[in-house]
């Protein structure tokens, strides 16, 4: 049955217009990463969208390796110093790895919950668990910031994990529960029937099957929890400044080259994170 | 001998999102022996499925007991039952592979690896599997999949294997083949199966008993040929394939004289009274008019069809009433669409439903 492709078929004006309008959309989305990428290697200091010579300099920079100093009638100091950056970097690693924990351990509790048990108020509190998600953050960030001032918290990491895990438990749930959903009752049934108790089933057949909905949502809760500022600037204190609000408080003082290498290597970060979950993804369950 | 299996007034009540009440099971009482092959038969939504599932331990009874080898299972989880379920969408692990399916029961079990591989491989032969260890699920067909978890489902030797309309989603003729399989592997194996259907083809071609299922209720339990040839209701005989009822008076004597007049020799015992008259459209012989035997029914024939094998046609009588179904041979001279004809019958094979109903 394989005979020459047939060329013509290309050459509609349906294919060539969703041809073009792919790459449209490609672009739309990815040429703003890639004007970073290019730029965070660009040695001019002034202008960052003139190209000068490739450079190390901003990486180097951002680690301490190399002096940026004031150039050219500058006096602003352009990574306020490394020390700071690294820190906002570990503060927002330890907050998006224990939220991420945390988060991915309520949403999926809650997910099984909802699904297989039959109890009062389910809708209501279904609900609930999806409100998070509706609300604007900075109703979420206010609001938490009042709730923790009355209890008396001292703003800290703490806070902030808190904060998180409030809206990051739905976003794992409503994941989760889709996967939930369409698995079949009758499987976690034929376990038992087949001599696992509960936990047995849970841990042999629930966990496993349910993986690529757990992946993916600690996954979101991870990028969200690095990336969020709105709700973090309310509820973080003077010592836990996480990278997002490392990055916006350089950026107020003028966009600088050092945020190019910063966001190229964020982006890579995410390209391994991502790459990690897809494989993790296709190995569990085919 | 005590049976293996004994239910007992089973009740199920189901309240419905209407607010009303669905009597799932409505006091059933079934007894299963040992290596008996029963089939529970009834149309969808008569209780078969929660009846199942009570013996497997996935639904309570609201009344009623469940015993098994004498033992009442009122309050044993499902896990610690000795029974195993073949589900209708197969249920199986699709992270694992078909090997550790099969020898899953055995895992939970705490059986050493050499142990279940040995006998995963027993079992998967014994289903005609063997070599397909490694595969997963998804690169199985409908009916090797149907295998696996038979397989599975036996390799911890239960006392009684469930079945819920295994065979439904697989296409006649692999269904047909599957049936044939079935049967003998239960020979093999013996086991006691319960197997549910809603197909009375596959009733009748497996079981050692049937039981008729309705409305919760169980109206008649026998063999194939007692439920084919004895049905206690009209129900009954309407399900287990095509059939004429017949309302008639019977003089308790072997004459029945059916509303329109029509008059049927019966040769079985039965009281004088009200009853209807069951035939089966294989029990009726169609001869030409002119040479009508004694006792023949008079008619025309209305509709014909041809079947390959069979002749199925519709008799109006000349007395009147429902139209007749007769089912013959195709042996080269058929009657054609308004032929007077005779229907012509065995005294013996004629049943009699006592009874108004
Ligand atoms: N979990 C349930 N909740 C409410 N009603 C149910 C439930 N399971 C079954 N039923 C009702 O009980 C009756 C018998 O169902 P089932 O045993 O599944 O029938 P079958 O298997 O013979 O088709 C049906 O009327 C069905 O609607
Ligand atoms: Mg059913």
């Amino acid at each position: 049955m394989w005979g020459p492709p047939d060329m013509k078929r290309f050459l509609k004006p349906g294919w060539l217009l969703l041809t073009f309008y792919s790459l449209i959309f490609f672009s739309f989305i990815y040429l703003p990463l890639a004007v970073i990428i290019i730029y965070s290697f660009n040695s001019n200091p002034m202008d960052m969208t003139s190209w000068q010579s490739f450079t190390l300099d901003w990486y180097r920079g951002l680690f301490g390796l190399a002096e940026v100093g004031p150039s050219l009638g500058t006096s602003a100091i352009y990574v306020e110093s490394t020390d700071q950056l690294l820190k906002a970097l570990r503060n927002s690693l330890i907050v998006a790895t224990t939220t991420t924990i945390i988060s991915t351990t309520i949403g999926t509790a809650t997910a099984i919950a909802m699904t297989r048990f039959r109890f009062r108020l389910r809708n209501a509190y279904q609900g609930l668990m999806m409100m998070p998600m509706m609300m604007p953050d900075i109703v979420l960030g206010i609001g938490l910031l009042i709730f923790f001032v009355t209890l008396g918290f001292k703003l800290s990491l703490l806070t902030i994990i808190i904060g998180h895990c409030t809206f990051l438990s739905s976003y794992v749930f409503i994941v989760v529960q889709a996967r939930m959903a369409a698995l079949d009752p009758a499987l976690e049934e034929a376990s038992a029937d087949l001599g696992a108790n509960e936990w047995v089933t849970f841990k042999k057949v629930l966990m496993p099957q349910l993986m690529p909905g757990i992946v993916g949502g600690a996954m979101l809760a991870f990028i969200i929890s690095m990336d969020d500022l709105v709700i973090t600037y309310f509820i973080a204190g003077t010592d836990s400044t996480t990278l997002p609000m490392f990055i916006f408080s350089m950026l107020r003082r003028g966009v600088k080259p050092e945020i190019n290498a910063i966001a190229t290597l964020i982006i890579l970060a995410s390209l391994i994170i991502a790459v990690i979950g897809l494989y993790l993804r296709t190995r569990q369950v085919e | 001998m005590q049976p293996i299996l004994e239910i007992r007034d089973a009740v199920r009540v189901f309240k419905t999102p209407e607010g009303g009440a669905v009597r799932a099971l409505d006091g059933v009482n079934l007894d299963v022996d040992a290596n008996e092959f029963v089939t529970l038969l009834g149309p969808s939504g008569c209780g078969k499925t929660t009846l199942l599932r009570a013996i497997a331990g996935f639904e309570d009874l609201d009344d009623g007991q469940v015993r098994v080898d004498g033992a009442d299972l009122r309050r044993v989880p499902a896990f610690r039952r000795p029974v195993n379920t073949v589900f209708q969408s197969y249920a199986l692990f699709s992270h694992m592979s078909v090997a550790r399916n099969v020898a899953y029961a055995l895992e939970v079990a705490g059986v050493g690896k050499d142990e279940r591989t040995r006998r995963a491989g027993e079992l998967l032969e014994l289903v005609g599997l063997e070599g397909m260890e490694t595969r997963k699920p998804s690169q199985l067909s409908g009916g090797q999949k149907q295998r696996v978890a038979l397989a599975r489902a036996l390799i911890s030797q239960p006392k009684i294997l469930l079945l819920d309309e295994p065979l439904s989603a697989l296409d006649r003729q692999l269904r047909q083949q599957m049936q044939v399989e079935l049967k003998n592997l239960q020979d093999e194996v013996g086991v006691s199966f319960v197997f549910v259907t809603h197909d009375q083809e596959e009733a009748l071609t497996m079981s050692d008993r049937i039981v008729v299922m309705c409305d919760g209720r169980i109206e008649q339990t026998g063999t194939p040929r007692e439920i084919y040839r004895k049905p206690k209701s009209r129900f009954v005989a309407n399900f287990i394939g095509e059939t004429n009822m017949i309302k008639v008076t019977f003089d308790g004597k072997g004459t029945a004289t059916s509303v329109e007049g029509i008059i049927l020799k019966v040769s079985e015992a039965a009281p004088a009274g009200r009853a209807t008259a069951v035939l089966r459209p294989s029990d009726l012989t169609l001869s030409d008019s002119k040479n009508a035997p004694a006792h023949a029914i008079l008619g025309k024939v209305r509709q014909e069809i041809y079947l390959g094998a069979e002749l199925h046609y519709l008799i109006e009588a000349d007395a009147g009433g429902e139209y007749w179904r007769v089912t013959a041979k195709d042996e080269g001279v058929g009657f054609h669409t308004g032929q007077s004809v005779a229907l012509s019958y065995d005294p013996d094979v004629i049943h009699l439903i006592e009874g108004d109903a």
